[in-house]
């Protein structure tokens, strides 16, 4: 991997995913849940019982979406339909890890995303013009920071998963499981300010929080502790990083022994 | 020293076993039950550079296992393999530049973008230079009679017309070994004969070895002066294919037709019957005996019609594999 | 007897042979299953855990009770597991049959193709949750006081009906358009994400919102009138507008259906 096949794949994939924008336009429609939830915090008795403004709430799950687009991972399905189609051998004989590939294709399709997530933004602060704030500059390069980081915590479990592809036909599946307690804990279907302290400690023992409450709390503008977040992102990365890369390895190793 | 070597290679498989029915299936769902299957065993022989050789025999006797053992996508079970001096299931980097993979009817080049794309993103991949990669493709194109279709998106491309480009993709860093699993899988006669003639240029061209897989013999006595039949995961043969053909037919083909259905007839007396249907007859005739059988039949028998030919080589195979053995 | 009673008969030995290589075939997968199940449990939990913060001590919901909006999950988890089960594996395939050309091996068979596309397979794997979600139903109603008279449950089971026609027909439109737009085939997706609107009561929503849940995307009918049903106090108005929406959806999921034929029929190559 150099700067050179960096650029060619991720313009290439860039024009590939801009054949596919109605659909990619619908994926991004179809991350509402933050909406509904906004809808029931907002006319909730107990939204002020647990010290939760309603315009504040507004921008967290305002923010809680526009995090969830730009970090979400398809790494196993993906991956589960080129070995499927056989695509993954010639992808093997080829001198670029394909983990590569599909990183560029994340990214080529969040930059044909962009415009989509904007204008249900813009629709959103027209129905809610309270909410509209902007945030302070140095605030704004955290939180977009945070979401980069976020984006490779998504993408390095998922990677992870996709592996294990290797072992089982329906990996994907697997997939499907890690995504109860992303929902519940990861900040997408309420503020992590409103759960119980004991759930809120078990939350912060997960990866979750990370990928969604920490760098819409930032963009929001509401109450995050910076340093300590920055910190565990870094730890929890350190951790699966490495983890990916051995399980791809020997997952290969299987594939190739079992008869690619 | 040869490009490529292989000895006493083998490959074992584990499968899972179902009854069919309802039954069977709650049972596989309970317990699994496994077999092993030997997909390739103790095949040796090798390979010397600029060689064009086929692997021919019948669905599942194990040539694609064995060429994907050599192009490294599966790890051997047992023996050794190399190729142009690494071990193919390492797939080192230094390996991985010297070979391509090209296989029927499965598609690498990207879907909806034209074949330039991908072909720029190989370029990348490879390391050609912007200049060095317009030439090959120019080049590689002429040969391949494939103009304005490198600016089309390879789905309103034909068949033919994507496996050619494909085989451009595939061939943009000029590899020393090319495998080909099935290239002409699917495409129409034209096709199939452009394909063969461009791999028997581009071999002439630039001395890459060839290996081949397919069931066509057509692709197989075109391209390939050397075969290895495999059958059942055993190599059967391993020479020149016109030297098959002769041990493997010590005899000429002869279609009668009668003017009456003779059900009766000894045929045995004049050859081996192969078929007898109604009025036609085919027989199987030793060449040196030919002149005089025909004789004798024409002299015996209402004969009406009456032709003699080769067995085509495919046939011969089939009777080989069916017969379990080279004479 | 008439042709009419062996034509059903017909379409539900039909339906059980459909079901029963299904099942054979899906057994297949035995991660898969045990992986559902497991899936669905922390769905659940996590479900009724979530529910449980708006519901601090004598708070309320849009006006219900714990226990009422219990009914609701319940209904709403009933509910998934028969889209799980029924609609997504068979009107998923709309799109793949269009793409590769196979619908019109479907269009040539005797038998009535809306009926076959609907019903083709199904999957185990919504099975756990239909069940969970009848058990949840049933607890909460029982704890929240609903009556369980003959005349409530048989409207609750009407109600849950007209329900699932309802789903089945939004669903049914929506996997429709993908012979016309294949690019779009994942608008159902977008459905299925605006349905866990159907977790909540309806009246715990704004004004704004409780209009677009009763007029433009249904869930109201989904999961909170069925809910009242089992409850004991569906009013009248509600569970005839919602048997009309039911009839006239399907209704229109049928006149959509010929429509999108003719064109697909008329259309060259």
């Amino acid at each position: 991997m150099n700067g050179r096949i960096a650029r060619v794949l991720l313009s290439t994939q860039y024009a590939y995913m801009l054949e596919y924008r109605a659909e990619i336009a619908l994926w991004a429609l179809s991350g509402v849940l933050p909406f509904i939830m906004l809808g029931v915090w907002s006319q909730a008795e107990a939204a002020s019982s647990l010290g939760l403004d309603r315009i504040q709430l507004g921008r967290y799950f305002l923010a809680g979406f526009v995090v969830r687009q730009f970090t979400l991972a398809w790494v196993v399905f993906a991956f589960e339909e080129d070995a499927l189609q056989g695509r993954l051998s010639p992808y093997l004989l080829q001198p670029l890890h394909p983990l590569w590939r599909y990183l560029a294709a994340h990214l080529a399709e969040q930059a044909t995303r962009l415009p989509f997530v904007a204008a249900i933004a813009a629709t959103f602060f027209l129905l809610q013009p309270e909410t509209f704030a902007l945030a302070a500059p140095q605030r704004l390069l955290l939180a977009l920071l945070a979401t980069w980081l976020a984006f490779a915590l998504n993408f390095l479990l998922q990677s992870s998963i996709a592996c294990l592809c290797f072992w089982s036909e329906r990996a994907s599946a697997l997939e499907r499981l890690l995504l109860i307690p992303f929902l519940f804990l990861s900040g997408l279907v309420a503020p992590l300010e409103a759960y119980p302290p004991a759930m809120r400690q078990l939350a912060y023992a997960t990866p979750f929080p990370y990928m969604i409450h920490f760098p819409a709390q930032l963009l929001a503008g509401g109450p995050v502790a910076v340093a300590a977040g920055f910190r565990a992102m870094l730890g929890w990365l350190l951790l699966l990083l490495p983890l990916c890369l051995l399980l791809w390895r020997t997952g290969v190793r299987r594939y190739t022994a079992m008869g690619a | 020293m040869s490009l490529v070597r292989v000895d006493d290679l083998g490959k074992t498989y584990r499968i899972a076993e179902k009854q069919p029915g309802l039954a069977g299936t709650f049972r596989h769902f309970v317990k699994r039950r496994h077999r092993d299957v030997e997909a390739v065993r103790g095949v040796s022989f090798t390979i010397e550079a600029g060689e064009v050789v086929g692997f021919l025999g019948p669905n599942g006797a194990g040539k694609t296992t064995t060429l994907k053992m050599l192009s490294g996508l599966i790890h051997p079970s047992s023996g050794s393999v190399e190729v142009a001096g690494h071990r193919p299931h390492r797939r080192q980097k230094a390996f991985l530049e010297q070979i391509t993979l090209v296989m029927g009817q499965k598609q690498q080049l990207i879907w909806d973008l034209p074949p330039l794309d991908s072909l720029r993103v190989n370029a990348a991949i490879y390391g050609l230079d912007q200049g060095e990669s317009r030439r090959r493709i120019g080049e590689l194109a002429e040969m391949l009679e494939l103009g304005e279709e490198l600016t089309r998106p390879v789905r309103k491309l034909s068949l033919g017309q994507r496996m050619k480009a494909e085989l451009l993709a595939a061939l943009l860093h000029r590899p020393a070994v090319l495998f080909l699993d099935e290239p002409t899988l699917g495409l129409d006669v034209n096709a199939q004969a452009r394909v063969r003639s461009f791999l028997a240029d581009y071999n002439r061209r630039f001395g890459a070895t060839v290996l081949l897989t397919s069931h066509y013999m057509a692709d197989i006595t075109a391209l390939c002066p050397r075969v290895l039949l495999i059958h059942q995961g055993r190599l059967f043969y391993d020479g020149q294919l016109s030297a098959l053909a002769e041990r493997l037919a010590p005899y000429r083909q002869v279609r009668l037709d009668l003017a009456r259905p003779l059900p009766e007839v000894p045929w045995s007396d004049y050859g081996e019957l192969e078929s007898c249907e109604a009025r036609e007859v085919r027989l199987l005739i030793q060449p040196d005996r030919l002149t005089e059988t025909l004789a004798r039949l024409l002299n015996d028998l209402p004969v009406v019609d009456l032709e003699v030919s080769d067995p085509p080589i495919e046939e011969l195979i089939g009777r080989l594999f069916r017969q379990g053995e080279v004479a | 007897m008439g042709g009419a009673a062996s034509e059903w008969l017909r379409y539900l030995r039909t339906l059980r042979r459909f079901w029963g290589t299904a099942l054979a075939s899906q057994m297949e997968y035995q991660l898969n299953l045990l992986v559902e199940l497991v899936a669905m449990a922390g769905n659940l939990a996590g479900s009724a855990f979530l529910l449980s913060l708006f519901f601090g001590p004598g708070q309320r919901l849009g006006g219900w009770r714990w226990e009422e909006a219990l009914v609701v999950l319940g209904i709403y988890t009933l509910l998934d597991g028969i889209a799980t089960s029924l609609l997504r594996p068979n009107l998923g395939q709309i799109v793949t049959h269009v793409q590769q050309g196979t619908l019109d091996f479907v269009l040539l068979k005797p038998i009535d193709s809306q009926f076959w596309l609907s019903t083709r397979t199904f999957s185990p794997a919504g099975l756990p949750e239909i069940v969970v979600g009848l058990a949840l139903v049933g607890w909460a109603a029982a704890r929240a006081g609903g009556s369980f008279s003959p005349t409530s449950l048989a409207q609750a089971i009407l109600m849950l009906l007209a329900s699932v026609v309802i789903l089945y027909s939004l669903w049914f439109v929506l996997a429709t358009t993908s012979i016309w737009f294949v690019k779009t085939w994942n608008s159902t997706e977008v459905l299925r994400a605006a349905l866990a609107a159907g977790r909540y009561p309806v009246s715990a929503y704004p004004a704004g919102l409780r209009s677009f849940f009763t007029v433009v995307l249904p869930v109201a009918f989904l999961t909170t009138v069925p809910a009242e049903a089992i409850l004991g106090r569906a009013s009248s108005r509600w569970v005839v507008s919602s048997l009309l929406v039911a009839a006239m959806s399907l209704l229109f999921s049928r006149l959509f259906w010929r429509l999108a034929l003719r064109s697909y029929t008329s259309a060259s190559s």
